[in-house]
């Protein structure tokens, strides 16, 4: 009755308006902008390299897939100005996969079927991953490198991995852990793909380093109440929390973990994908004392002079907020490039089958966090590992791996 | 004993959180018929002006105080502009205030690089009772739920706006008829809902931290609770809030959180199949 009457008295849009401004609307969403293709001054000189970035540029992980467009600027531009690779200029294909599958499928087409690139890096997430890999590996018939750290398990031919792998980031942590917390953990995990997988790894670590699990639980990805988790925390005398809850519950759990007194008592707060980026999340005392465990933290160019050397040229280059970091890919992009860039070298063709041969066993002298090299067969990569701890704010080295960390995968 | 006490303060807690963040969209839209898509983001805009404050070194609680006004402020001119070209059309009001939500998200996401931020409470640190503590914080986001729910009540209720706003909601017609400017009162209710939602938006983000999708987190809640309440009248959506969050809080005690969250669900879609109207119909404002 209400609704009827207001529809009479007052001139509102009509059904005709609504379907104009619908079919305007959603041919402009269709079209799409964000397609960036970037060439060196020289392109014309020789037949160029064609290289595509997929990445995040928009939404909820925007701030990741910016950071990895600016490294595979950064490293591209470097490339060229040193003459290119086989004397032949990089063309950089940027397209965005929107932090969204489906927006992603589509965009990462056009740099397969339209731009006919020779190597596509990028994805963050395990599910664009999966929801982008069939579309370049297998209809696309071109070589696939994903730089982001993960659950494992991924062995599909021609697809690469360059970040850390649950074992690169437990092996040397869990025992640091027990040494410098307890024997009592919780694995309180986001319900997704990748807690699930780390965990069933960090259990068996767990195990054989003399630890135990008091209980492992799953959340939704969305909550954002814990006092009942907290609760079983301090009720059952936790030593370490191990947690893969992700943004946004994060950031109100270890609120109400550090409420309850769990630091105050010595307890040890532990989350593997904690990076710069993740810094800010809750207030620096309601962190004190967090472990991490990734192949590069910015209080790495302390000690290694070639990591110095990268961030010195990324901050330069992109000077503000979008930060190079490892928990967002951006290292694993480096990392995956300069891999890459070696390969071709090798190989001396372009050539799908040729270059994966090469890459197989590649390796680089100097990379975030330092050398890296893939193990042969394995499609993974080796790589230093460094363990850090916030301390007022910032992170703190206080342990590095003794050589490069086998991945253990495939 | 104490697991006990401390649980029924952190359901409370809760409870109060999502009744604080429930009442502007409530308000708007039992006494306006519009559905507010944006709402989330007026919580994002309140939430966002306190992080100024700490951004810009001045007292957080100055940013609280400032909130409502300023998100108001914000909703006023969206209402002239936009909104109230929808208030023929409700269902075609939904995807236009979605549309401004999806703005203001995005905008507020490119202003704060994509992160979360965290944002320092005034009152700093916990009421230890024994082997319990109570954060400061919480126990004050409780206690200003209540003095605005009771605020809001007596405005709606016993000022003669309020008895405007009804006569307009009620029967817009004879409202205009007997000189009452339904326009004008159509902006100054979606204000006040929008300066509820800036109030909660500013109260709850020292607890959450601050992301672009902070609003939106409470919207689909928020929904539930009002159409659990009944649509229409302000005590539905307090009851409706205080259900849902109440009952998002209390169900990760008793069974795994995961299924926790489809229980909450389910419990209410039965308690509308009973109250179709609302838990509150019959006996409103």
């Amino acid at each position: 009755m209400r609704l009827n009457e207001r529809l009479h008295s007052a001139s509102g849009m009509s059904r005709r308006d609504v379907l104009k401004t619908a079919a305007w609307l959603s041919g402009a969403i269709a079209t799409g902008a964000g397609s960036w293709a970037i060439r060196p001054q020289w392109a014309h000189a020789a037949d160029p390299i064609k290289v595509g970035i997929a990445t995040d540029l928009t939404g909820a992980i925007g701030y990741a897939g910016n950071a990895n467009a600016n490294v595979a600027k950064m490293v591209v531009k470097d490339i060229n100005a040193k003459g290119g690779v086989l004397g032949r200029p990089l063309d950089l294909f940027i397209e965005d996969t929107a932090s969204n599958e489906s927006v992603a499928v589509a965009n990462v087409r056009k740099l397969i079927q339209r731009d006919k690139v020779d190597v596509v890096l990028g994805g963050i997430t395990s599910s664009m991953r999966n929801a982008i890999k069939d579309v370049i590996v297998t209809r696309g018939r071109t070589l696939y490198i994903y730089p982001q750290l993960y659950e494992g398990l991924e062995c599909t031919p021609y697809i690469f991995c360059t970040g850390p792998t649950p074992a690169q980031q437990c092996d040397e942590l869990i025992p640091w852990l027990i040494k410098n917390g307890g024997k009592r953990f919780a694995l309180p995990s986001a319900n997704y793909v990748w807690p699930h997988v780390l965990n069933q790894y960090a259990r068996k670590v767990i195990g054989a380093s003399g630890g135990e699990v008091i209980f492992e639980e799953y959340y939704p990805l969305d909550q954002v109440e814990y006092s009942a988790t907290v609760n079983k925390i301090m009720t059952n005398k936790v030593d370490v929390v191990f947690n893969t809850v992700i943004p946004p519950g994060i950031g109100p759990f270890t609120k109400q973990l550090y409420e309850a007194g769990f630091t105050k008592r010595g307890g040890r707060l532990s989350c593997v994908y904690y990076d710069e980026n993740t810094l800010n999340i809750n207030a620096p005392h309601e962190i004190e004392g967090l472990a991490s465990c990734l192949d590069y933290f910015r209080a790495v160019t302390k000690l290694d002079p070639g990591s110095a050397k990268i961030q010195a040229e990324y901050d330069k280059a992109f000077p503000g907020k979008i930060v190079f970091a490892a928990g967002s890919a951006a290292t694993g992009m480096y990392r995956g490039l300069r891999l890459w860039e070696a390969a071709v070298k090798e190989a001396g063709k372009v050539d799908r089958d040729a270059v994966a041969a090469a890459l197989d066993h590649a390796r680089i002298a100097e990379g975030p966090g330092g050398p890296a090299e893939m193990v042969p067969g394995k499609r993974h990569c080796k790589m230093r590992m460094y363990i850090a701890v916030a301390k007022k704010g910032n992170y703190e080295i206080v342990s590095q791996s003794k050589g490069l960390v086998d991945p253990k995968e495939c | 004993m104490e697991s006990a006490a401390t649980a029924v303060f952190e359901v409370l807690n809760f409870g109060a959180i999502i009744i604080l963040v429930v009442l502007g969209l409530g308000v708007i839209a039992g006494m306006m018929g519009i559905f507010n898509f944006a709402h989330g983001e007026f919580v994002l805009l309140g939430a966002y002006w306190v992080y100024l404050f700490d951004e810009w070194k001045l007292p957080i609680w100055l940013g609280m105080l400032t909130a409502p006004a300023v998100v108001a402020g914000v909703a006023l001119v969206l209402e002239r502009l936009v909104i109230r070209r929808f208030y023929a059309a409700p269902l075609i009001a939904m995807l236009g205030t979605y549309a401004l939500g999806l703005a203001i998200r995005e905008t507020v996401r490119a202003l704060i690089g994509g992160l979360y931020r965290a944002v320092p409470e005034p009152l700093v640190g916990s009421l230890t009772f024994g082997a319990v503590h109570l954060s400061k914080w919480r126990l004050a986001i409780v206690v200003i739920t209540i003095l605005v729910m009771v605020a809001s009540y007596l405005l709606l209720t016993r000022t003669s706006f309020g008895l405007r706003v009804r006569a307009a909601l009620e029967n817009p017609s004879l409202a205009r008829v007997s000189g009452i400017s339904t326009s004008r009162i159509y902006a100054a209710t979606f204000g006040f809902g929008a300066a509820l939602a800036g109030l909660a938006g500013a109260l709850v983000v020292p607890v959450f931290s601050l992301s672009a999708d902070l609003g939106i987190r409470f919207l689909i809640q928020g929904f539930l609770a009002v159409m659990l309440g009944g649509v229409g009248t302000f005590e539905g959506s307090v009851v409706g809030g205080g259900v849902i969050g109440i009952l998002s809080a209390a169900l990760p005690w008793a069974v795994p959180p995961v299924l926790a969250d489809v229980l909450v669900f389910v419990i209410a879609v039965v308690l509308v199949k009973l109250w179709p109207r609302g838990l509150t119909a019959g006996r409103t404002v």
